[in-house]
């Protein structure tokens, strides 16, 4: 446990040197946009109005979209430096490297969603909203995106670790993702699409009347935690066996 | 019976039926500056990763300071300092801060660091992002890197590729100087004879995976042959008159050479020569170089 923190101080060394930092903040900024052009109408909560559509750019491409970037991003200098050979004949065991760079990822998603969320105040904040902000709701959406982009961020992190090319993994996860917009309409397909599930998990239920939208959250889990899994181990299981 | 180092036994790489490494036995003893020599291709460097874990051997064991590789790899890993094929870096940061990356999973002081660069002379140059470095200047910040966790066991994949003279003059002296300061036993490969002669004792040849010799530098020169030289007023009289004595040279631009001459026959063909009137300007002796014989050795296969 302890080598698990230490290469996680490590790889924060390698990160906050980086250039990642500018990935973050373009998706809040550009919903941030969007939530200060909604409209919002008589008799419903104007937070909810705004959040439902600021969720329908970030969720829906987006917040994919850098759930395959990050990964790509942190094994990117170590494929150009040779960073592989350096790090791994260091006394650290692969799954603990394949550990801490999985919860970096995890971890720049969760800053990308608070920032999502500061976006979403400030856009109300513009707005002039008096309503009080529905906490719950906000929170649910915010943790439910993050947690469903974990299976898209494991199997990014599992193609970018075997892959040295930094396009090649992220033309994977743009290709899986643009059919998003088609396969959200689908009741029978969104449900069961992974990346899919991060607009259907941010969505505040109710809001968004079509396609697989009034799904209740715990269905979606099931899908999210079984890809996940199945990602997650099928790319440590690789990592663990490369030969450098 | 010194103490082993690194043995490996009948250590094996197969990649698609062919043996990159083949039945190879190696054996480095403690304190030792080892030379791993061969030409490219020849699996040095896959050796190497399976020294240290990168890759796992088809066939064969590797002990390292007595243990079993592959079940104490993390503790065997902690007690050595490598540097592989190409120098690591992350071109982002500068030579401190790829340093500390390293420093912070190896758990070391931090004023480490600055020894480190002092040692390889990069302190000067530390606050500068790493993708601005020459080639050299890598390759010295790898071996920095290397040196960071006070390592036992140096491993260093041709450490001088790259470098300028100058440079490789600096990192052979730092070579040879690890094994008496600090008991560092050091392998390092290269494809250049010449460098490992002047850093080696102890020296390892492979050839198509498989080792064809492995003793020290000494050894390898007595099995070299030489020649004689001599240049003298009347070169062609000379050849003759050393024919007569039954030796059979040959004359090249005014020089003759005598293969595998003892010392009296050198004295007698001199005293005739000069009992001839022959001037004798030199006579010289030429060892054949261990570049010919390792170039024997690569050519031919085991023939020593």
């Amino acid at each position: 446990m302890r080598t698990f923190f230490r290469i996680l101080s490590s790889e924060l060394l390698k990160i906050s040197k980086s250039k990642v930092w500018l990935l973050i903040v373009v998706s809040p900024i550009l919903s941030t946009l969007v939530g200060i052009l909604a409209e919002p109408y008589e008799g419903i909560d104007p937070w909810r109005i705004v959040l439902g559509t600021m969720v329908f750019l970030h969720g829906m491409l987006f917040l994919p979209i850098l759930a395959g970037l990050f990964p790509a991003f942190i094994c990117r200098y170590e494929h150009t430096g040779g960073g592989w050979k350096q790090l791994l004949v260091l006394p650290v065991s692969r799954s603990a490297v394949y550990l801490a760079k999985f919860t970096i990822v995890a971890g720049l998603l969760a800053v990308c969603q608070l920032l999502f969320l500061a976006g979403m105040l400030i856009a109300g904040w513009i707005q002039g909203f008096t309503d009080p902000i529905p906490w719950g709701i906000v929170a649910t959406c915010l943790f439910g995106g993050w947690f469903a982009c974990l299976p898209l961020a494991a199997l990014q992190l599992g193609i970018s670790l075997s892959w040295s090319s930094f396009a090649a993994p992220l033309a994977v996860n743009v290709s899986l993702t643009i059919p998003n917009m088609l396969i959200i309409n689908s009741k029978d397909i969104a449900p069961f699409y992974p990346w899919a599930q991060p607009v259907l998990a941010m969505m505040p239920l109710g809001e968004a009347d079509f396609g697989a939208f009034n799904l209740p959250l715990e269905s979606l889990m099931v899908t999210v935690l079984g890809s996940f899994l199945v990602f997650f181990a099928a790319g440590l299981i690789h990592f663990r066996c490369k030969e450098i | 019976m010194k103490e082993l180092i690194i043995q490996t036994e009948e250590l094996t790489k197969k990649y698609r039926g062919r043996c990159a490494v083949d039945h190879l036995n190696l054996e480095i003893t403690k304190g030792d500056i080892f030379g791993f020599l061969g030409p490219n291709g020849a699996g040095k460097t896959t050796t190497i990763r399976m020294l240290l874990g990168l890759i796992q051997p088809t066939y064969g064991s590797i002990q390292i300071f007595g243990r079993d590789l592959h079940k104490d790899k993390l503790s065997i890993l902690r007690r050595i300092g490598s540097l592989v094929e190409y120098p690591s870096y992350y071109g982002h940061l500068n030579a401190v801060d790829n340093l500390e990356a390293i420093r912070r999973i190896i758990d070391v002081p931090k004023s480490r660091i600055d020894e480190v660069l002092h040692i390889v002379s990069l302190s000067d140059e530390s606050r500068r992002p790493v993708k601005g470095f020459s080639l050299g200047m890598k390759q010295r910040l790898g071996i920095a890197a290397s040196l960071l966790a006070n390592p036992d066991l140096l491993i260093l994949d041709e450490p001088t590729n790259g470098l300028d003279p100058s440079g490789i003059h600096e990192i052979r002296e730092l070579i040879k100087s690890l094994p008496k300061q600090y008991g560092i036993t050091v392998l390092v490969s290269s494809h250049l004879l010449g460098e490992m002669e002047q850093m080696a004792n102890t020296i390892g040849i492979i050839r198509e995976g498989k080792m064809v010799f492995q003793d020290t530098i000494h050894n390898l020169s007595l099995k070299s042959t030489h020649d004689i030289e001599l240049v003298v007023s009347e070169p062609d009289a000379a050849l003759w008159l050393a024919r007569d004595l039954g030796s059979r040279g040959l004359l090249h631009d005014g020089t003759l050479t005598f293969p595998d001459m003892n010392d009296p026959q050198i004295a007698l063909l001199v005293k005739r020569l000069v009992e001839n009137g022959h001037d004798i300007y030199r006579v010289e002796m030429k060892k054949k170089s261990l570049e010919d014989i390792f170039m024997q050795v690569i050519g031919e296969g085991s023939i020593l």
